[in-house]
């Protein structure tokens, strides 16, 4: 992601120069932490919400595994903790200034990210199949929501990820500015984070 | 090498920032990325949104003060709004509910902190630009499409969303309750699509004032608008997100069948109230936060001295800022909620009266004994502070749980609202269009018609206004269609007829200032560089300023209202006038 | 470039922890507990996780302290937000 312009010899890795100190951290990265900051409430309407109706009506609810599907979505729960590893190791290879790593690890978390939307839909259909939908009380209002936005994040971040990627195969990163890297990987890793949350109070409560 | 953006070299951070500027006009003026362009785009497009705001205002009033009479000019208006000129009652529904939801979300938001925090943050605090310029533009136009979604509503089968601007369920998702189905999905997307907008707009904010302000621009430093700017972006950036939760809950409960606030299968109507106002509360924060740290830059170079207590200022914004998270449950009293819940919040209230309180204090206490000049922006700035300061009293009725139980949903409440957003917001808007108009388009307004514009409407106001306190206190409800159906409101519609004519001539009046905005843009008085002489950094380049601002990075030396120093022979000191050596940058005081 | 002066933290040793703490979680929320007891103990997994990709992955624990306050202040709000409001739903 190109920022507002860099004079010759500066470190854009660093806090803007000939600034008074801040947060400490470069501008993209700063603002990604404060964006992150909106999603922490914008999950936290749709799960707060969730934990609000099951608190006031738990009888809308089924036992764990009844309706869900816990074996394949624990199975793509852990594929997703194994995205964030290669973005991180994407990540790790850039700063190293190890382009070929960084293209291999962004692909693999392309391919990975891809899988879990892909296993997520067709958990979707299948449940549908089997006449769970949103307008089934409260358990289909608040899973489909809350799983939903969450999956419509991961693919905003797969789309994300493929043009980060697309940038690397042009060499646009080096161990000398990767903050593009580091930006989509945050927002990667938060994406996991939520669904670490989600999948345990979704499908094991 | 610095990286380039069609034909500019971007603007630099560290070293030259102004550069010579080849884009086209597309680039430069539609598709601008620059923080002042885009705050002109915001300010344009709210304009047009106040306009339209108070003209649906001009209808409901019609309606009051001469229920069922056939409207001036009502009859260009459909048969489903308004047959032979006589608002429908389901009209009058949508009327009152798209008024607030204009002057809310498309009017007095974007004027504060779309227009304000745009055109004033990078240039007070000696920045080139926004941390990200591409972000900026995109939030700009982002909010184009959503404003018009929101006027589409008024096209549509089953006319525009009428649920009030807080869209209370199962009202709102009910359209066979509502008789409006299509309008209240259009609301909905609106909202959706603004939240995006304000929240990008928010991080850019944020992190523009954390990490790029000039050297020796300190935390301590910072003018207080920016102050409040900053403490804004923060509620925007934490609050839209809830809304747009809350939206999008509602959306589905409306199109794809689920059972977020519906009773019938488990829902919670008083959810909805909870997230809505969880938001709300933060959201008149953030309606009022800008306009008090603008009237607090306007204040002090009016009366010729730095704000009193300016430590005591940044404290009471942050912690109305932290307190305004506590108190929401106070537009819920008369909900059934939990009454525990009530009395916490009841607590909650009163105690954020305080920071507010101090504020006032403050700004009468930076006008005491001060060399003061009247100019037409001061006029609106203490203005400002004596109408905020009778809406914030009348916030302490309510705060009150037993004294809401009797005026909650009644005029007493529109009345309390219009002080604080009109009174407070408004004039302070007022008073900040006059005082960065010069800088923004290098021309002054009027300022005898900014006088007649300010007496008129002061005057024109509260006959609008204070007497809604008597109708609130006699039992005159809100959102209702025709009050002489009942035999107890009866004696008052007077009241409401007097209402209505001062209201029909302070729309009028505004045409004034309309008129002066436009003609002074191309025939007002070429502005200096520093037509108020105020400290401010944006005060020491041309007006208008060049794309990168400044020429090179300013350096800041002293606090942001060092009015008549006793260092300097004129009565101002700008931030970043460097004094000879030995001489103190300010004078000592607290 | 201060922050890459550290080695780069295990990152395996962190995912191993994570798949680990992933099966216990299966693990305990079939067992015959009470569900209180089950919840807690999930919730309480699930935030060591998270936790974890929060200070490694998203490297928090080697960011300036100011960005970690800057991460965390949002979550009062939310545990406010939904504490508040299920005391409406349970009195």
């Amino acid at each position: 992601m190109a920022h507002a312009g860099a004079l010759h010899d500066e470190d854009v890795m660093l806090p803007p120069p000939g600034r008074e100190p801040g947060a400490g951290v470069y501008n993209e990265k700063l603002g990604m932490w404060v964006f992150l900051g909106s999603e922490v409430m914008f999950f936290t309407a749709l799960i707060g919400t969730y934990i609000i109706l099951r608190v006031a009506h738990p009888t809308a609810w089924k036992a764990p595994g009844v309706v869900l599907a816990v074996p394949i979505t624990a199975i793509n729960t852990f594929l997703l903790i194994c995205s964030s590893v290669t973005m991180v190791k994407a990540f790790a290879s850039v700063q190293d200034g190890n382009l070929s790593g960084l293209r291999k690890w962004l692909i693999a978390t392309v391919l990975i990210g891809s899988t879990f939307v892909g296993v997520q839909v067709y958990e979707y259909r299948h449940l549908i199949e089997k006449g769970f939908v949103p307008s089934e009380g409260l358990y289909g209002s608040t899973f489909y929501t809350m799983t939903g936005f969450h999956g419509f994040h991961v693919t905003i971040g797969v789309i994300c990820l493929i043009f980060v990627t697309w940038r690397a195969f042009q060499g646009r990163y080096s161990a000398k500015d990767y903050r593009g890297v580091e930006v989509i990987g945050l927002y990667w890793h938060f994406v996991d984070l939520v669904w670490i949350i989600l999948f345990t109070i979704v499908y094991l409560i | 090498m610095a990286t380039t953006i069609g034909h500019v070299d971007e603007v630099t951070l560290g070293g030259a920032e102004v550069h010579a500027d080849t884009r086209s006009f597309v680039r430069k003026y539609v598709f601008s990325t620059d923080h002042k362009i885009i705050g002109i785009q915001f300010l344009i497009m709210s304009l047009i949104f106040l306009l339209l705001g108070g003209v649906l205002a001009m209808v409901i009033r019609w309606q009051l003060g001469f229920p069922k009479q056939p409207m001036p000019l009502g009859g260009v208006l459909p048969e489903t709004m308004a047959p032979g000129g006589v608002v429908l009652p389901e009209f009058y529904n949508s009327l009152v509910t798209m008024h607030g939801t204009f002057m809310v979300f498309f009017a007095i938001m974007p004027l504060l902190v779309g227009v304000f925090g745009n055109y004033l943050i990078p240039l007070k605090i000696g920045a080139p630009d926004m941390a990200f310029p591409r972000i900026n533009m995109a939030s700009f136009w982002i909010a184009v499409p959503a404003g018009f979604l929101m006027l589409a509503g008024f096209f549509v089968e089953g006319g525009h969303a009428a649920a009030g601007w807080t869209s209370y369920a199962p009202l709102s998702e009910r359209s066979d309750l509502s008789g409006v189905s299509m309008g209240q999905i259009l609301w909905c997307i609106s909202l959706i699509v603004l939240g995006l907008s304000s929240i990008l707009g928010s991080f850019n904010y944020i992190t523009t004032i954390i990490n790029m302000r000039a050297p020796g621009m300190w935390w301590f430093r910072l003018p207080l608008s920016i102050w409040s700017l900053f403490v804004t972006a923060i509620l925007v950036l934490l609050a839209m997100p809830i809304l747009s939760g809350a939206i999008i809950m509602l959306l589905f409960d409306q199109t794809i069948g689920t059972h977020f606030f519906g009773p019938a299968q488990g829902g919670q109507p008083l959810l909805w109230q909870h997230l809505f106002w969880f938001f709300g509360h933060p959201e008149v924060y953030i309606l009022i936060l800008p306009a008090m740290g603008m009237a607090s830059d306007i204040i002090a170079n009016g009366a010729r001295k730095p704000v009193f207590g300016y430590t005591s200022m940044v404290l009471a914004i942050l912690g109305i800022g932290v307190l305004g998270w506590g108190v929401w449950g106070h537009h819920m009293f008369m909900s059934g909620m939990n009454p525990t819940l009530g009395t916490s919040f009841m607590i909650s209230t009163m105690l954020i009266a305080v920071p507010s309180a101090i504020k006032v204090f403050n700004w009468l206490g930076t006008m005491w004994m001060g060399n003061i000049r009247f100019h037409v922006p001061m006029l609106h700035a203490i203005a400002f502070v004596s109408m905020f300061t009778i809406g914030g009293l009348s916030g302490i009725f309510m705060a009150a749980t037993p004294v809401d139980i009797y005026i909650h949903d009644t005029y007493f409440i529109v009345a309390h609202l219009h002080y604080v957003l009109f009174g407070g917001s408004l004039f302070a808007i007022f008073a900040a269009v006059t005082f960065w108009y010069p800088k923004m388009f290098g021309r002054m307004m009027s300022p005898f018609w900014g006088r007649v514009h300010f007496f008129l409407t002061f005057i024109f106001y509260n006959l609008v206004f204070f007497p809604m306190h008597n109708l609130g206190l006699h039992g005159h409800m809100r959102r209702i269609y025709d009050p002489t159906q009942y035999d107890f409101l009866k004696p008052v519609q007077p009241i409401n007829e007097l209402i209505s004519i001062s209201a029909f001539l302070l729309f009028a009046t505004q045409l004034i200032f309309a008129t002066n905005f436009i003609v002074s843009w191309f025939k007002g008085a070429k502005a200096p560089e520093n037509p108020w002489e105020d400290n401010g950094l944006e005060w020491t380049v041309p007006s208008p300023p060049p794309h990168g601002n400044f020429v090179s990075v300013p350096h800041v030396y002293r606090a942001p209202y060092e009015y008549s120093s006793p260092f300097v022979t004129e009565d101002f000191l700008p931030q970043n006038r460097e004094l000879p050596e030995g001489v103190p940058s300010a004078a000592p005081h607290s | 470039m201060e922050d890459v002066k550290h080695a780069h933290p295990n990152y395996i040793a962190v995912f191993i922890a994570l798949a680990v703490l992933t099966g216990l979680e299966l693990f305990v929320a079939f067992l015959p507990w009470s569900q209180m007891t089950r919840i807690l103990i999930l919730i309480g997994l699930a935030l060591w996780k998270a936790l974890m990709v929060a200070l490694y992955y998203m490297h928090l624990r080697f960011e300036p302290q100011r960005l970690r306050w800057l991460a965390a202040a949002p979550l009062p709000l939310a545990v406010i937000l939904v504490f508040i409001v299920t005391r409406e739903f349970r009195w």
